[in-house]
């Protein structure tokens, strides 16, 4: 039976067909699309909101000595008598990191949320490189694991691929602890697209913060199973926490499950709302959605590409 | 609702402590859960603290469900003691019905037209009989035949009891009423309105038919007067309390029987011997039967016989020396050959005799006119002589025959003949003596003869002089045995050494007066026959229905022996210090073989007859007196229907089983 359980996880977590030609076709179709449809909109490729010396004017602000005096405003000093200095906006690569969940909680469901969180990532990041900045994939459960360094070009996604291929799941998530080490690691801001089933017993407010707090432009993308909203068993059993391994003898009734999926309803629009609160984008999902008609989604909502 | 209970009170609490027991355990292992992993553990706890107040109904479903196992146990334990309804507890009986299955059974009555026999009639008597039983009564069937053996346990299903019936064969041997009424009454012991019905044909002996009481215990007066202790008949049926009835079956047929048959050779000439036989008429008519002996399927002997209404013949048949088996039949045959016996079994009786062998016995001794002349005298030897020197040289050149039987006089060779030829010495000396030789006594006398070894039966020393005895030391934990003693020594011993026999006496025929004593010859046929397993006390004749003790030589160590019976049945019988014990139930001729390592190592055939005249008087007894009281009749009952429950019972444990399985699948129970 234990062979029988291991053979069922390994045709589970076979990642072999995960990037195959079809999977191509369609990352090729979301960067057409992408270009098409959002490019009168936002501007072709996006860029980082950085005061330096760029050509495009920013905003004012006060002199203070030792101010260049070149980007001193003369015009607005003979009409109100006040040093402004004009700050223009400084032109840079967009940095895209995706900090993918890489959990033992992401190995559960049909298809696991893993792969769909490998496809997701693998999509995000052909749009990224295609737009020419600058991607990397940050793999991560109580700690980071191994990461994709930042780097351009379309080129690189067959590099992408085999990345995601080797990833190697298994431990309890931890957020907090994760950002921590992402903000002492990646100096460069950037956007920070978060793909996880946010799944984090000490809660996920902490992390996403850390990254605000640090001037990166968090992404939250969570990921569920369907029958993790809706399970499935009943009667008198074990319920075993498969990153803690904690176990709760429960007796599952009817009663107990609508509660459960009240319970879960409500841990979603926790983190939903406190997304909205901090105007930060956030797209919820279940793995049976197609991974394109979800990057679709995004595109439309707009977030990722300005 | 009556609850048969056709297992003691004590099993059921038993079995249901044991199911009791099963039954926590399988709720333990029930209570197992079963383990779902789930990636968010969190969501999990904070809905059950909410649940918590609720936990009540989750209690009591464990319980439900330990409920429901506990109804499914229960119900199959009452199903077990078979609760029926109709019928009132207070007046049901509890009924053995003994079924006689004797010999005499066997008898095909006149207006049967030779089909059914009375047993066939018995067991319709008790078809009739549990028609009319009411509901509520708790029946057991049972045989009677040389033993009590009980067909089923207390209880009402009819249809089992007819199938039970219809198992019964009648044997060959007497009723055992005593044993049969023993059994029943402990059976009934306890019950509440007991009573036996005893269907048969009144042929038991009167001392059987008065081993009974009434009374039960007696108490005896001492000597004062008053109650000492309470005595009791052991030997006695107490039968307090029981209501006795009996059922007779059969009609008034006429019969001749053998109920004596025996047959002995003569010690002075085995080629011959006499045949001993008793034939009674037990009917109210003169009969002519004719009598035919026959030795294997040879015919020996006829004679015609008169018999007057119950007259009883003996007859002996002197010096009869026909035919070559040892098997003896006796036959009574009717002189019209249309004329049938309505009792065939008691018209033949076997018996057996030793068999009729010429016996090759090498004497080595110089000349010794005493002793040759003694094995002259035997016609059933061939003796050849060899001196002590002639003996050693055909003995090297491996020119001596086999024989059955050896006589060293005053001598005691290295070598002996080898077995299985038996050895008797005169006067064995030296370091090759079979007992070792312990000293001599000058002018002895024989004080002591064994009067149970087969050597020295019938045999009187007193009178017999000797110029000097040698004394053997003779080994008792051996099994090796002093035939004569002078005051405490052994001057004759004897022994078996696997299938050889030895005996020694430590006298010679020099010295001695004993050659012309009568006690010399018999001492020769004696040794002789003992040699060859030719004794002449053995009884090779039982009876059918007692348990036969037989004796088989050479067979220390076996435990069992395997009994060949005349129908060709094979069964054990125990073997203790050289007795097999078996019982007899069929007529004819039984063979009995001890084996050792997968060789014979005994054998003896023994002839069973049924050989009981009360058994053969088949005149059946319309009326039969127990203990001195007449037996009714039994009186039908008045049949109600009764209806079975434990049937009912197991539909509901299937019920409860379904009901249990549902609920458990949809998680109502656990």
């Amino acid at each position: 039976m234990a062979a029988r359980a291991k053979k069922a996880a390994k045709i589970e977590d076979d990642r072999s067909s995960l990037f195959d030609e079809e999977f191509l076709k369609k990352l090729e179709y979301l960067h057409m699309v992408s270009r098409k449809t959002f490019v009168g909109q936002n501007r072709a490729d996006r860029r980082m909101r950085k005061i330096g010396s760029g050509i495009e004017f920013a905003d004012h602000r006060k002199y203070s000595t030792g101010d260049d005096f070149r980007y001193i405003d003369w015009n607005v000093y003979g009409r109100i008598d006040k040093l402004l200095l004009r700050l223009f906006e400084e032109e840079e690569d967009l940095h895209i990191y995706i900090l993918m969940d890489a959990s033992k909680s992401m190995l559960i469901g049909n298809p696991l949320k893993l792969h769909y969180a490998m496809q997701m990532a693998a999509a995000l990041t052909y749009v990224g490189l295609a737009n020419l900045d600058r991607v990397g994939i940050v793999p991560f459960s109580e700690n980071l694991h191994p990461h994709l360094p930042v780097a351009r070009g379309k080129g690189r996604i067959f590099k992408v691929f085999d990345f995601l291929r080797g990833i190697e799941a298994g431990g309890p998530t931890k957020l907090e602890v994760a950002t921590q080490s992402f903000i002492h690691r990646y100096k460069r801001k950037g956007l920070v697209i978060v793909i996880s089933d946010f799944y984090d017993p000490s809660g996920f407010e902490e992390g996403i913060n850390s990254l605000r707090y640090n001037g990166f432009e968090p992404f939250v993308l969570q990921i569920y199973d369907e029958k993790e909203v809706n399970p499935s068993f009943h009667g008198d059993l074990t319920l075993v926490d498969c990153e803690t391994g904690a176990a709760k003898e429960i007796t599952v009734s009817k009663s107990l499950i609508e509660a459960y999926k009240r319970e879960h309803e409500k841990y979603c629009a926790e983190l939903s709302d406190f997304c909205s609160s901090k105007n930060i984008p956030y797209f919820r999902t279940h793995t049976k959605i197609a991974f394109d008609e979800l990057v679709l989604t995004i595109f439309r909502q707009g977030g990722f590409l300005k | 609702m009556n609850l048969l209970a056709p297992i003691a009170t004590s099993t059921i609490a038993t079995v249901a402590a044991v199911l009791a027991g099963l039954l926590v355990i399988a709720y333990i292992l029930k209570m197992r859960r079963r383990h779902f992993e789930v990636p968010f553990s969190t969501l999990w706890q904070r809905v059950l603290k909410e649940k918590e107040a609720t936990s009540l109904w989750r209690h009591l479903k464990r319980l439900l469900s330990l409920l429901l196992l506990v109804a499914i146990v229960g119900l199959l334990l009452v199903a077990a003691l078979e609760p029926e309804f109709g019928g009132a507890r207070e007046e049901s009986r509890a009924v053995v019905i003994i079924v006689d299955a004797s010999a005499s059974m066997k008898t095909i009555d006149e207006g049967d037209e030779g089909k059914d026999s009375r047993l066939d009639a018995a067991i319709e008597q008790v078809g009739l009989l549990l028609d009319g039983m009411s509901a509520g009564d708790a029946i057991m069937i049972m045989r009677m035949d040389g033993r009590a053996t009980p067909l089923s346990r207390f209880h009402g299903d009819l249809a089992k009891h007819r199938k039970a019936l219809s198992t019964i064969k009648a044997s060959d041997t007497p009723a055992s009423l005593t044993t049969s009424l023993g059994a029943a009454a402990d059976a009934l012991r306890w019950r509440k309105n007991p009573l036996i019905i005893l269907v048969g044909d009144g042929a038991y002996p009167e001392d059987a038919l008065a081993s009974a009481t009434w009374n039960g215990s007696e108490e005896t007066p001492s000597s004062e007067g008053t109650p000492s202790f309470v005595h009791k008949e052991l030997a006695t049926v107490d039968l307090e309390g029981i209501d006795v009835r009996y059922q007779p079956v059969g009609q008034a047929t006429d019969n001749v029987g053998i109920i004596s048959f025996n047959v002995r050779r003569y010690i002075s000439n085995k080629l011959n011997y006499e045949v001993f036989i008793e034939i009674q008429n037990f009917s109210k008519e003169p009969v002519t039967r004719r009598l035919v002996l026959f030795s294997g399927d040879s015919e020996i002997n006829v004679k015609e016989l008169q018999l007057a209404p119950g007259q009883k013949i003996t007859k002996i048949y002197p010096d009869l020396g026909g035919g070559d088996d040892s098997v003896l039949r006796a036959q009574i045959e009717t002189i019209d050959d249309g004329a049938s016996d309505a009792f065939a079994l008691d018209d033949e009786a076997w018996a057996l005799m030793p068999e009729n062998k010429r016996q090759t016995v090498l004497l080595v001794s110089e000349d010794n006119l005493y002793m040759e002349g003694a094995l002259l005298i035997f016609e059933h030897l061939d003796v050849d002589k060899l001196t002590p020197a002639e003996y050693e040289t055909a003995l090297t050149s491996g020119e001596l025959p086999t024989y059955d039987a050896a006589i060293y006089h005053g001598y005691a060779p290295e070598n002996v003949v080898p077995a299985p030829t038996h050895l008797l010495y005169f006067k064995p000396f030296g370091p090759h003596s079979p007992f070792p030789i312990h000293g001599t006594l000058e002018r002895g006398r024989i004080t002591q003869v064994s009067q149970t070894h087969p050597v020295t039966r019938w045999l009187e020393m007193d009178d017999v002089n000797f110029d000097v005895l040698d004394t053997f030391s003779v080994d008792t934990s051996a099994a090796e045995v002093a035939l004569f003693k002078s005051i405490r020594s052994p001057v004759a011993a004897a022994k078996k050494e696997g299938r050889r026999k030895v005996a020694a006496f430590g006298f010679g025929l020099q010295g001695t007066d004993i050659m012309l004593r009568v006690a010399f010859p018999l001492l020769m046929v004696n040794t002789l026959d003992w040699f060859a397993g030719a004794d002449s006390d053995l009884i090779t004749t039982y009876t059918t229905g007692r348990p036969a003790r037989v004796p088989l030589d050479g067979t220390y160590g076996i435990s069992e022996v395997a009994v060949t019976t005349p129908s060709g049945a094979q069964q054990k019988a125990p073997l203790r210090e050289g007795y097999a014990t078996f019982f007899a139930a069929e007529v004819g001729v039984h063979k009995l073989v001890a084996m050792q390592g997968g060789e014979e190592v005994a054998e003896i055939q023994v002839a069973a007859n049924l050989s009981n005249a009360f058994e053969s008087d088949i005149e059946p007894s319309a009326e039969l007196l127990l203990a001195g009281q007449k037996l009714e009749r039994p009186v039908p009952g008045t049949a109600t229907p009764r209806q079975s429950l434990w049937i009912y019972l197991c539909l509901m444990v299937l019920l409860l089983l379904l009901v249990e399985w549902y609920t458990f699948n949809r998680r109502i129970t656990v």
